[in-house]
């Protein structure tokens, strides 16, 4: 799943730690999900999406269906 | 519920397997000159006790740990769970067909075989996870 985490991270000027920190999840959890090599629970994804101030589909976006 | 860093359970898990060694090299000798039946069995049990400790430090830094921490250590466990389970029932369906001889002292390497594979699984996931190698 493609996501803008790494993007509107970046925009808030935190690194990953800070991050993992604000959501309760390690630093290597925040690096998974950027990379897109680990999609979240939906609780998580609904955590992102409140602190970014974003809908949850702006913020995940699936990959297309093969 | 406050998480351990990987240090932390690190360093509780190697104290625990330092008191182990300490009682199999120190201790264990001992078992054969106990004559009393209780007796004998509670020092030969002695050495379980830091074992049993160091899986409830596992079990407990799979409770503590984040939602990715969690999936790594259930699929690196589940993995070592199958593999041992695996090399258990063909192992004992050579002994029984007389195949290969082994005394009932193989079962000692349960554990460690189980710790083996689960670490070797939980290493080679985190890196392809992670792309480091801890995720703590």
């Amino acid at each position: 799943m493609k996501n803008r985490v790494r993007e509107l991270r970046e925009k808030h000027g935190w690194s990953q730690a800070e991050l993992g920190e604000q959501l309760d999840v390690s630093r290597q959890t925040i690096n998974a999900i950027e990379t897109g090599k680990y999609d979240p629970s939906l609780p998580l994804a609904f955590k992102l999406a409140r602190l970014f101030r974003q809908r949850i589909e702006t913020l995940f976006e699936p990959d297309e269906e093969r | 519920m406050a998480r351990y860093s990987q240090r932390q359970y690190q360093l509780q898990v190697a104290v625990l397997m330092a008191v182990y060694a300490l009682l199999i090299v120190f201790e264990w000798p001992l078992v054969p000159q106990a004559h009393d039946l209780v007796l004998r069995a509670l020092l030969a049990l002695l050495p379980a006790i830091p074992v049993v400790l160091v899986i409830v430090t596992a079990a407990r830094q799979v409770v503590r740990g984040d939602e990715l921490q969690q999936r790594v250590h259930l699929i690196a466990l589940s993995i070592a769970a199958a593999v041992v389970s695996a090399a258990s029932i063909v192992g004992a369906l050579l002994v029984l067909a007389h195949v290969w001889r082994v005394g009932g002292d193989v079962l000692i390497w349960v554990f460690p075989g189980s710790c083996l594979v689960y670490g070797v699984t939980r290493t080679a996931l985190v890196r392809k996870l992670t792309g480091t190698w801890t995720c703590g």
